[in-house]
């Protein structure tokens, strides 16, 4: 007896699934036809378009399908892995720097980050009570020993071969571990819904630029992985007016300055400046390498009376 | 009435715009510093070193000489350095000073040019200077006129050099070598060309420039590399390049940091330790758990047989 109303429940449930699914095919069927129908049907609304070799030319609006964009899968994968062979590196040149502040204006606008949120911050400092301030750049280290990748419980941020680290919007849950985690605060978290998130909402997730930037989870400095994917130098770095940025591949010993464009050797810029890395005691090996603030371009011109400019 | 007002207000705003220029370009330059000479002459070299370090230095703000293409930054713009204009106005000594001392956006060049590659570059803006063009002249080095201008290359890989020859045919139809005509080496890097010219990259009277290639300048896994050798200034000949892979670098293997099993890898890459220990703990924790449920299902069974 029991076995037999046990029969029946499945039976009636696999009957009441059928008729729901295809129920479902047909609405969905009908819909998709109806949509081919209004579009062949609907009188041609002509638009007028530029080609590229500069011709005027008019083209029916339903012929229009948006650009093709990488896809995610696509995006995530290379993303993940990196450009093999390459190992890329940063040095500061701290005796250039005037608080120009643009590159943290063109790392914003890369990164749709609003005014408020830094990938790179121009901090002023003072070391000391008698020691001279000056104005340091600091953008994420990249770490070859980073402290982040290790609390991440979800693998969501990681570091690929070239030496970048990266965050996977996508992965991740907005725990803040990393936040925690990292002895340079380089990372931020968007609290808020991020900036134009209406306008790039159907933009495709590029986690080499961790744009569209997601609400609930951590972004920071990507060394604009993006953009070196295209041989071109990190959005901070050429938009630096002062030459304070070299960027360049340490298997190649050579960086290149993205003020002038002047190309030197990686090792020899280090040895000749006396080139150090900061909090190198925490053993976390940064790939920013910064140049003393000696034989200054400019006098500092900061506000240090102003305690909460202080860093 | 009116147009007197007019007037007088149209006056007052000039007054107060010329006052404010004055004042954003109100570059004090003592009188002794006006008087300093350059110690440099205008040759040919001097003057192409200055151009070098002129478009590293001074291009980003002040643009090309003469074509007016500066950064347009407020509340001044940086002055064309090639206008006849400034010319005119500035003693050597006087843009000397300006570079050394800078002022506003202008940084400071007193530490990081030297006193020569300041004269350089002002001997390369005199070079626009269109009342002392004659002067110019005398003292470059004189090459025939020359058709077909050539480039060769010839690379000696055993002793990490390379030499270039530059040739023209002359009008009576001989090949000759061009005289002291700067060359570029420029080694293909990630994001730009690295200068491996060295000192004197001067072709000599036979038109022939040898360089020693760097001895530690890593290549690919073959210690291949990308050089392209070219004139420095297009202004003589036009623009002649050559680009060729050679065989100078330092063997190296890019090393991938993700070979190896770290901490700070994701899960695919953690020490072997962490997974055994990780793996070890949930399944010892997991297995205690069982064994005192086991034992407590068994209880009852116990009790029932000891009665």
């Amino acid at each position: 007896m029991k076995e037999e109303t046990s029969n029946n429940s499945r039976r009636k449930f696999l009957k009441s699934f059928g008729i729901s699914v295809g129920a479902a095919g047909v609405v969905s069927s009908f819909s998709l036809i109806g949509a081919a129908k209004a579009a062949a049907k609907k009188p041609a609304e002509m638009v007028n378009l530029l080609t590229q070799d500069g011709q005027l030319v008019q083209v029916d609006k339903n012929q229009l399908r948006p650009t093709v964009t990488e896809p995610l899968d696509e995006l995530q994968k290379r993303g993940r892995e990196g450009i093999p062979g390459k190992s890329f590196v940063m040095v500061i040149d701290l005796s250039k720097c005037r608080n120009a502040r643009k590159c943290m204006a063109a790392c914003q606008n890369h990164h749709q980050l609003r005014a408020d949120q830094h990938h790179i911050n121009v901090l002023q400092m003072q070391d000391a009570e008698h020691t001279a301030p000056y104005f340091m750049p600091k953008p994420c280290q990249h770490c070859d020993n980073p402290p982040c990748t290790k609390v991440c419980p979800v693998d969501a941020t990681f570091k690929r071969q070239d030496g970048i680290v990266l965050i996977d919007n996508e992965r991740c849950i907005g725990c803040r571990f990393c936040i925690a985690a990292c002895p340079y605060s380089a990372r931020i978290f968007q609290w808020t819904e991020p900036k134009d998130s209406e306008k790039y909402k159907d933009l495709t997730y590029n986690i080499e630029a961790n744009v569209p930037q997601k609400k609930g989870t951590v972004s920071k400095c990507l060394f604009s992985a993006d953009r070196l994917r295209e041989d071109k130098l990190p959005s901070c770095v050429s938009s630096c007016p002062n030459g304070v940025y070299y960027f360049g591949d340490r298997n190649e010993d050579a960086v290149t300055n993205g003020t002038t464009g002047e190309t030197v050797r990686f090792s020899k810029l280090i040895e000749e400046n006396a080139g150090y890395t900061l909090m190198e005691e925490l053993g976390t090996k940064p790939r920013v390498y910064y140049l003393p603030p000696k034989n200054r371009a400019f006098e500092f011109n900061g506000d240090l009376l102003n305690e909460e400019n202080l860093h | 009435m009116k147009n007197t007002i007019k007037n007088i207000a149209a006056l007052f705003l000039i007054f107060i715009f010329s006052g404010s220029l004055a004042n954003a370009q109100g570059w004090s330059v003592p009188s002794s510093a006006k008087k300093k000479q350059n110690p440099y002459e205008a040759t040919a070299k001097n003057i192409s070193s200055g151009k070098k370090i002129y478009n590293l230095n001074c291009k980003s703000c002040h643009g090309d000489p003469t074509m007016a293409n500066m950064l347009p930054l407020a509340p001044v713009a940086p002055t064309d350095l090639g206008s006849q204009n400034f010319l005119v106005q500035s003693s050597d000594g006087e843009i000397y000073y300006k570079v050394n001392k800078g002022q506003g956006a202008m940084p400071t060049f007193e530490k990081t040019l030297s006193d020569e590659d300041k004269w350089m570059v002002i001997t390369f803006l005199r070079s626009f200077d269109k009342n002392k063009k004659e002067r110019q002249q005398v003292a470059e080095i004189k090459n025939p006129e020359v058709t077909d201008v050539k480039l060769e290359l010839k690379v000696n890989e055993a002793e990490k050099n390379m030499s270039a020859k530059l040739s023209g045919v002359t009008k009576t139809g001989k090949r000759v070598g061009l005289q002291g005509i700067e060359m570029s080496f420029l080694v293909k890097r990630s994001f730009g060309f690295l200068d491996v010219s060295g000192e004197d990259p001067y072709t000599n009277e036979k038109g022939d420039v040898q360089i020693q290639f760097p001895k530690d300048l890593p290549g690919d896994r073959e210690g291949q590399v990308n050089m392209l050798v070219k004139v420095t200034d297009d202004a003589f000949y036009g623009k002649l390049e050559e680009a060729r892979v050679v065989t100078l670098g330092v063997p190296t293997d890019p090393v991938n940091p993700l070979d190896e099993r770290a901490m700070w890898g994701t899960r695919a890459n953690a020490p072997i330790w962490i997974i055994v220990t990780f793996v070890g703990g949930v399944v010892g924790i997991w297995s205690v758990i069982f064994l005192v449920l086991f034992q407590m299902i068994k209880l009852p069974k116990l009790a029932s047989k000891q009665d």
